[in-house]
């Protein structure tokens, strides 16, 4: 294993599942940029404890002309990506019958356009290395579907679909794409649910609770980890057996 | 940043791009078609030439509306935009 540390992008992550995977790379000593709408209190302390490892650029990823300024930014600091990881998502629930127009771009735009432009920005200078990873991370719901999460799931769907078509077309040049599907976990993306549908997952799920950051953290290092460069193309999911 | 600079700069990036991803191709003229019947580009390597001349001369021909098809494409495309 190289201990030159990693160039890892990981979008959206000032905040929950984001922030979990932003600290997962800051500890294995890699240097890691993330970006989100607005600041948050975990990004000041990274800016404060790690500012050589660390950048953060205010983005809204719906909008490609970000995405551009976002990844810019990060090759002009460090010159190259080693590592995409595609959090960055939004949720908006509700059954669909009753979802505006701006309901369904607002989800649309960021998870599922937000995420193609990234991954076209990033990877087409992947090409010239001839490596680098791509995780891109999709839910439980994209497979099982949840009552309310139409819109979100189907960008779910569809983020994997892209996995398996771009690990196809990248894998010749050594670049790796695969995704985690991760279950319910103990963050605000879950907020939507109440804690009566949050105990019936639980009761539910083998593992017999919720899901931590840090358990899609190490799944997403076990990815991106340059020794198991035969997985690609490839959705783990990391939900504690609910859907097994 | 002159035009001929600018041409100049992309110029000098494809070929040394071409001289390294394509040893064996023919000498580079104006009109050799980059990919089939020509140097053989394919389409991950035109896509990676497209993000070197991004890096190097900072815009890009490959991705405004007419895919370039030879190094006078890629050199006209510089003039227009300079």
């Amino acid at each position: 294993m190289s201990s030159e540390p990693r160039v890892v992008i990981i979008t959206g992550g000032s905040r929950g599942l984001g922030a979990g995977l932003v600290q997962s790379y800051l500890d294995s000593s890699d240097l890691v940029a993330t970006c989100s709408r607005s600041i948050t209190p975990e990004v000041e302390k990274w800016q404060q404890e790690v500012p050589e490892r660390f950048l953060f650029v205010p983005a809204d990823l719906s909008k490609s002309a970000d995405c551009e300024a976002f990844v810019k930014a990060v090759i002009d600091k460090w010159d190259h990506v080693d590592v995409l990881v595609n959090n960055a998502g939004v949720a908006r629930d509700g059954i669909l019958g009753m979802a505006s127009e701006d309901d369904i771009d607002a989800v649309v735009d960021l998870n599922i356009k937000g995420t193609l432009h990234m991954s076209r920005l990033v990877s087409r200078r992947m090409l010239a290395r001839n490596t680098g990873c791509i995780v891109n991370i999709s839910s439980i719901v994209g497979r099982s579907g949840y009552r309310g999460l139409a819109v979100y799931s189907a960008t779910k769907a569809g983020q994997e679909g892209m996995t398996r078509a771009l690990a196809r077309e990248l894998g010749s040049r050594g670049i790796r794409v695969n995704a985690i599907a991760p279950g319910y976990l103990r963050t605000e993306m879950s907020h939507g649910l109440d804690e009566g549908q949050l105990q019936q997952i639980v009761r539910r799920t083998p593992a017999g609770r919720l899901g931590e950051p840090d358990d899609v953290a190490r799944a997403c290092q076990f990815l991106t980890d340059p020794r198991n460069d035969y997985i690609t193309g490839q959705v783990l999911v990391i939900d504690g057996g609910l859907t097994g | 940043m002159s035009n001929g600079t600018t041409q100049q700069l992309a110029e000098q990036t494809v070929r040394s791009f071409v001289a390294r991803v394509k040893p064996e191709a023919p000498e580079l003229e104006l009109d050799t078609p980059l990919y089939a019947e020509g140097v053989g580009l394919d389409s991950l390597e035109a896509a990676e030439l497209s993000a070197l001349l991004e890096d190097e001369v900072g815009s890009d021909p490959f991705t405004s509306d007419e895919m370039p098809q030879t190094l006078r494409d890629i050199l006209a495309f510089y003039e227009v935009a300079a």
